[in-house]
């Protein structure tokens, strides 16, 4: 620990320690791909459930109930982007709960790794908006398989001091060439992909089709040179913007509310084509270990406290109705958001699911067209 | 290999201390007994190496269906590995970036090792853990410490905009291929300086008396005693660089930015989001045989030059 404050203080001065073995945890779990490495991780309390989850939500302040219930925090193994965290499971890494999003929920339950949620043992899920759970393909034989947590959007987080815009906030600025080597952006398709397809003019429903993948690969393409760099690990966005190196990233809207808490001048962009809006949520594995623990983990995150800290905090969308209770709406509009979720959802570009196969030609094109061809 | 002279100079000793029909079958023979001394590490080589390379073999001639595999053996992923240009193009600039790394990290790493072996007498053992003090941290801070010193307002652009030499931060130190190369010269300098310095320290000192008596300069016999005597640490030193960093995957995903991406963040992704096993397995395999070719072309070469000068 005492090697990581130092190296965090040198770096930022401000940077907080949670940050900084933050960033370092999710770079390690991707170095650590033989799942024998993360077996040790969440050895460390072995009765507590596992949560697998995107780097950021590996933190007490979403587990207070469960901590008051269990007396310590569930463990936690994070990754950046769901189709790696489906690819390890997929390769025998067993854990409690996972943390996949709309797009991907007919794949995940395709795999067979998961079971369906039995919503008698969540206390908050009368509380639960139900058109976050009504999702394409989520319910199967009037069980849900995906119990939905966060919901946001994928935009640009630009500083206003040192963009200067030209007209609305639209997808061009993160093809400005104005900021050549000044851009940055999330590295996985999941997100990339879909806001290129925006930018391009690509309808989702048409996102499977040859002109689609033609008409993204060129947006792509034509963006690649002007990105410093493509990255999963939000910190090293966020800093990047605070330090002045880049000028406008594509983020999620924990980036601008975090960087906006420590004061830097920045805006979470509401682009004139639509943001890309999304919804991640809970499933639990069908071999969990821990299966009681599994859904007190649940429950803890969809509980009203997390929900508070969810908007306030990181400035997402929670899935618990009670949460916007403590907000009023004028906050909730600065945050880009909304008591009801329908209105932000479909006034964005909302992911549709796609086949495997889809997703295998898309990322590896996108690889292709981020190393340079 | 030659059991029979072994078993008949054995004859005489006194009894071995195996007993029983199995000890007595061990001991009979100097092949068997080595095997049977072996047999920990082969067991873990053959579970550990030859196991998951057998199944990289075989997965590499299948091919990959949504979540499934087709197992009809194709060799598809060999020609798909021709036909697309940035498979080639990325192993190409990884077995370069590494070459770069191997010869800066041997070059640097030689002076170091030489002024231990010939100038430090007393106390040598502290300079070598001195030496590998940087390697009691883990990889993955060494890469960040790294980001630290490159970075936008990394250790370099402060110092030089403190002193007035640049007045925007220099972008190109980090998300490049030289960051990349830096770090992997840092990161490895252990492995390069204590094999140069064991056969760096074994050289006979009265060689190099000789030479000067015989009226050798300093460079001289620098060029024609200490340097191939030493080649077999440079060698196995450049061996044990290039071989890892050509497959380095933490290095250029943190440091590499979008034009210092290696062939190990590629593979990574074979396996993880872009979910093509066989694509995977099919470029580690060529991965593995471009390394091994090219190691091989370098100890035939630097054989023929060693017995040239020597």
């Amino acid at each position: 620990m005492d090697v990581v404050d130092q190296l965090g203080s040198l770096k930022e001065g401000k940077l907080s320690r949670r940050k900084f073995t933050k960033s370092l945890l999710t770079a390690g779990i991707g170095v650590a791909t033989a799942p024998l490495a993360t077996r040790m991780a969440s050895a460390a309390a072995e009765d507590q459930g596992t949560f697998f989850t995107w780097g950021g939500y590996d933190i007490p302040e979403l587990f207070v109930p469960y901590k008051e219930k269990h007396g310590e925090l569930p463990n936690f193994a994070t990754f950046g982007g769901s189709e790696e965290a489906l690819t390890k499971m997929r390769g025998g890494y067993v854990v409690d709960v996972s943390h996949p999003c709309n797009s991907g929920i007919p794949r995940w339950i395709a795999s067979g790794l998961f079971q369906p949620i039995d919503t008698s043992r969540l206390s908050n899920w009368q509380d639960v908006m139900p058109e976050l759970y009504n999702l394409e393909g989520n319910i199967v034989d009037g069980k849900p398989y995906l119990a939905p947590f966060d919901w946001g959007q994928t935009s640009i987080t630009y500083r206003t001091d040192l963009f200067d815009l030209e007209g609305e906030e639209s997808w061009d600025m993160l093809w400005d060439e104005r900021y050549t080597g000044r851009l940055g952006s999330l590295a996985s398709g999941g997100d990339a992909w879909w806001c290129g397809a925006i930018k391009a003019g690509v309808d989702f429903k048409n996102i499977d089709t040859p002109e689609a993948f033609e008409k993204i690969a060129a947006a792509m393409r034509a963006q690649r040179p002007l990105i410093r760099l493509y990255t999963d690990d939000t910190t090293t966005l966020e800093q990047a913007l605070a330090s002045g190196e880049m000028v406008a990233a594509m983020t999620w809207n924990s980036s601008a509310t975090t960087l906006k808490a420590e004061g830097v001048p920045v805006r979470f962009a509401n682009p004139k084509e639509g943001a890309l809006t999304w919804v991640c949520g809970l499933m639990i594995h069908k071999d969990a270990p821990n299966l009681d623990r599994a859904y007190d983990i649940i429950d803890s995150l969809l509980s009203v406290e997390s929900g508070k800290f969810m908007i306030n905090d990181y400035g997402y969308g929670h899935s618990n109705g009670k949460s916007f209770d403590a907000f009023d709406e004028e906050t909730l509009q600065g945050l880009g958001l909304s008591k009801n979720p329908t209105d932000i959802l479909a006034a964005g570009h909302f992911q549709i699911p796609q086949t495997q196969e889809w997703e295998t030609k898309m990322n590896a094109l996108f690889e292709e067209i981020k190393a340079g061809f | 290999m030659s059991g029979e002279s072994a078993t008949s100079a054995n004859s005489g000793s006194p009894k071995p201390p195996g007993t029983g029909r199995l000890g007595r079958l061990l001991q009979r023979s100097e092949a068997a007994r080595g095997l049977s001394l072996l047999s920990p590490t082969l067991l873990i080589m053959f579970i550990g190496v030859a196991v998951p390379f057998g199944i990289l073999i075989v997965m590499s001639f299948w091919t990959q269906i949504g979540f499934g595999f087709d197992t009809s053996p194709t060799v598809a992923n060999y020609e798909n590995f021709g036909e697309r240009p940035i498979y080639g193009a990325l192993l190409k600039r990884s077995l370069w970036m590494s070459s770069a790394a191997t010869a800066a990290t041997v070059l640097l790493c030689y002076p170091m090792a030489y002024f231990v072996a010939f100038h430090i007498h007393r106390n040598k053992m502290i300079w070598i853990v001195l030496i590998t003090l940087p390697f009691w941290t883990s990889y993955l801070l060494r890469v960040f410490a790294w980001k630290v010193v490159l970075g936008y307002e990394g250790v370099i652009n402060s110092a030089l905009m403190t002193l007035g030499l640049i007045k925007a931060p220099l972008e190109f130190l980090l998300y490049s291929q030289s960051a990349v190369v830096i770090t992997l010269a840092h990161a490895w300098a252990a492995f390069a300086i204590l094999p140069m310095y064991v056969s760096l320290e074994k050289i006979d000192k009265s060689l190099l008396e000789a030479a000067t008596d015989l009226g050798d300069g300093p460079v001289r016999r620098f060029l024609r005693i200490t340097l191939p005597l030493s080649m077999p640490g440079v060698i196995s030193a450049s061996l044990l660089i290039f071989i890892p960093t050509t497959g380095d995957y933490i290095t250029p995903a943190l440091l590499g930015g979008p034009d210092g991406a290696m062939i190990g963040n590629l593979i990574q992704k074979q396996f993880g989001a872009i979910n093509n096993w066989p694509m995977g397995a099919t470029l580690s395999i060529i991965l593995m045989l471009s390394i091994a070719a090219i190691a091989l072309v370098f100890m035939f070469v630097t054989n023929f030059v060693r017995k040239r000068i020597s």
